[in-house]
């Protein structure tokens, strides 16, 4: 037990509980750590002290890039690059360019949504120490839990430990690297 | 949340003094159009046509909002459906506000003119469905389509009220999928026969499906601001909460972009298209002025809501909600003079007294039964078997 754990793994019998306790942790102080639960709580975002997500942002972001790219492009080749009279239509007739414009537009944001998602989530992630744990498994059908990660500033051992045992865990313990 | 059993009732000034303000103006509003009738009947005839539209499209657009709710057996919409069910209600007014436009059939649609008809090949090929017979006999079936769904979820949902009979949830579910079927081929025959009949030549499959998104975002922006009014004057404040308001601000924003898609696929597929026939009509609608409208309506009921709306703590903000849904019931009217307008100011917009009497009129009437009947029974449907997940809706 050389190295450095993970951090500590708390159980809790009811959602309820969990909520509690990350209301607890986030007022005591504790950014660097998670709550698990078979299905989403309404509340933990705020129990758990996080902001909103910057997320929306990066679509904001990729989608204008679809739009003003694809606006620039069509610009670009139908007025210079590759000038044909179409139907008699004005070389820059903006109509035609609408449906790429959507089109680039939405596939930028999704893009953008997807894997800003993966980006803001770690993802993908092929390895965590907590499946290493078998109490754990329980996380998919009835186990509520927190982890307090050890690069926590405040996270030690024996204190963060009994702390979680005075939010009403009913079981902590060690999670190795 | 303690409101389960009581039902809250509107009382005070909305329930008296406003309707009876309404009134007022509507009958001073459809008295001073009689007057002026007689002045430039067609001008007045097209005033009227517009703003009926309006008033419709509410109507329309509400009844719409009832039908989905129970199509997908919506939680979240109990606490503000009772709204949309009293503005459905009004249907049966609507049928006897167009008794005008049926005396003014022959100033509005070319198409009642037999010497029009006879020397026009095409108008001759359409005469089988554009006569005023079958005419009449359609807009009797509209109306009794739209009369008959609106009393079908109204009365079943103010009988809930009282006997708390959970099968009469499990009925309006039933109907609503035949409801729905119902609601749009009477809505594209309704719009078609009213609005698109005024230049009989030209025809667009999308004229019924721009029309129904128009009426929903009139609709549901209507809804949140009778709901804000509520809230204003202190009814049902922590029962239709941020999180109701969100989830209309969601659907509206939703509904306007379909709009936008609508129209300009209309738009767009004439444009590629460049047939004679079919751009006609938008040469009339993109004439002098008018074309100002439409780049008006393209930024304005498009462009500023998609960008001021975009964020949920601009939707989750009642003050700017509040804003943003009257700025998009003056871009429908807006939509709807550009709808119709034209078609007798072909010179470009021209904004008349009888636009205003008309609209003020039609306006006095309808809102001052729709308060009425909203104070005649509870606010909310207080006994829906989902009314509980309604109150502790979260988004």
């Amino acid at each position: 037990m050389t190295n450095k754990p993970f951090g500590l793994l708390a159980e809790y019998k009811t959602p309820g509980e969990l909520l509690h306790a990350a209301e607890r942790l986030r007022d005591a102080g504790y950014k660097q750590f998670e709550t698990y639960s078979p299905f989403p709580i309404h509340g933990m975002d705020n129990a758990m002290g996080i902001n909103d997500s910057i997320l929306g942002w990066i679509v904001v972001t990729c989608g204008a890039t679809g739009l003003l790219s694809a606006i620039a492009l069509q610009t670009w080749v139908s007025t210079s690059a590759y000038r044909i009279v179409t139907s008699g239509k004005l070389l820059f007739s903006f109509q035609a360019f609408v449906p790429v414009c959507f089109e680039l537009m939405v596939l930028l944001s999704g893009f953008g949504a997807v894997f800003g998602m993966f980006f803001l989530n770690g993802l993908p992630q092929l390895y965590h120490p907590l499946f290493k744990k078998p109490t754990f498994r329980t996380v998919t059908s009835h186990g509520f839990f927190v982890t307090v990660e050890s690069t926590d500033p405040r996270f030690s051992i024996d204190d963060t430990a009994r702390f979680l045992h005075e939010t009403g865990s009913t079981a902590v313990e060690v999670v190795e690297e | 949340m303690s409101n389960l059993n009581e039902s809250p009732r509107l009382t005070g000034f909305l329930a008296n003094g406003l309707p009876k303000l309404l009134f007022a103006v509507g009958f001073a509003g459809l008295g001073a159009t009689a007057i002026l009738w007689k002045q430039n009947p067609t001008q007045a005839a097209f005033s009227y046509l517009f703003s009926f539209l309006v008033f419709l499209s509410l109507t329309i657009g509400s009844l719409f909002f009832v039908i989905i709710q129970h199509l997908t057996r919506a939680g979240w919409s109990v606490v503000i459906r009772r709204i949309p069910e009293t503005f459905a209600m009004n249907a049966w007014v609507m049928s006897i506000l167009f008794l005008p436009i049926v005396y003014a059939i022959k100033t509005l649609y070319p198409w009642s003119h037999a010497d029009i008809v006879n020397a026009d090949h095409l108008l001759l090929g359409k005469q089988g469905y554009l006569n005023l017979k079958f005419f009449l006999i359609r807009a009797i079936a509209f109306f009794a389509i739209w009369i008959g769904m609106a009393r079908y979820f109204y009365k079943r949902s103010t009988n809930q009220d009282t006997s708390g009979d959970k099968q009469l949830t499990l009925s309006m579910q039933g109907f609503s999928a035949a409801a729905i079927l119902l609601f749009a081929i009477s809505v594209t025959f309704a719009i078609v026969d009213w609005a698109m009949t005024l230049t009989p030549h030209w025809y667009s499959t999308m004229f019924g499906v721009y029309f129904f998104a128009g009426s929903a975002v009139c609709a549901f922006a209507t809804m949140s601001l009778i709901a804000l009014t509520l809230r204003k004057a202190g009814f049902l404040t922590d029962i239709i909460r941020i999180d109701h308001f969100h989830d209309i601000a969601k659907f509206l924003y939703g509904i306007n972009i379909f709009w936008a898609y609508v129209s300009f696929s209309q738009y767009f597929l004439y444009w590629y298209a460049n047939i004679p026939e079919e751009t006609v009509w938008f040469q009339e609608h993109f004439f002098g002025s008018w074309n100002t409208v439409a780049a008006l309506l393209a930024l304005g009921h498009f462009f500023i809501p998609f960008v001021v709306f975009m964020s949920k703590h601009a939707r989750r903000n009642l003050k700017v909600q509040c804003v943003v849904v009257i700025w998009f019931l003056m871009m429908h009217v807006t939509d709807l003079y550009w709808l119709i307008m034209p078609n007798f100011s072909h010179t470009g917009i021209h904004v008349t007294l009888t636009d205003v009497t008309t609209f003020f009129g039609i306006g006095g009437i309808y809102l001052a039964l729709f308060w009425k009947r909203l104070a005649s029974k509870s606010l909310i449907p207080n006994k829906d078997p989902r009314l509980s997940e309604s109150l502790h809706h979260h988004t």
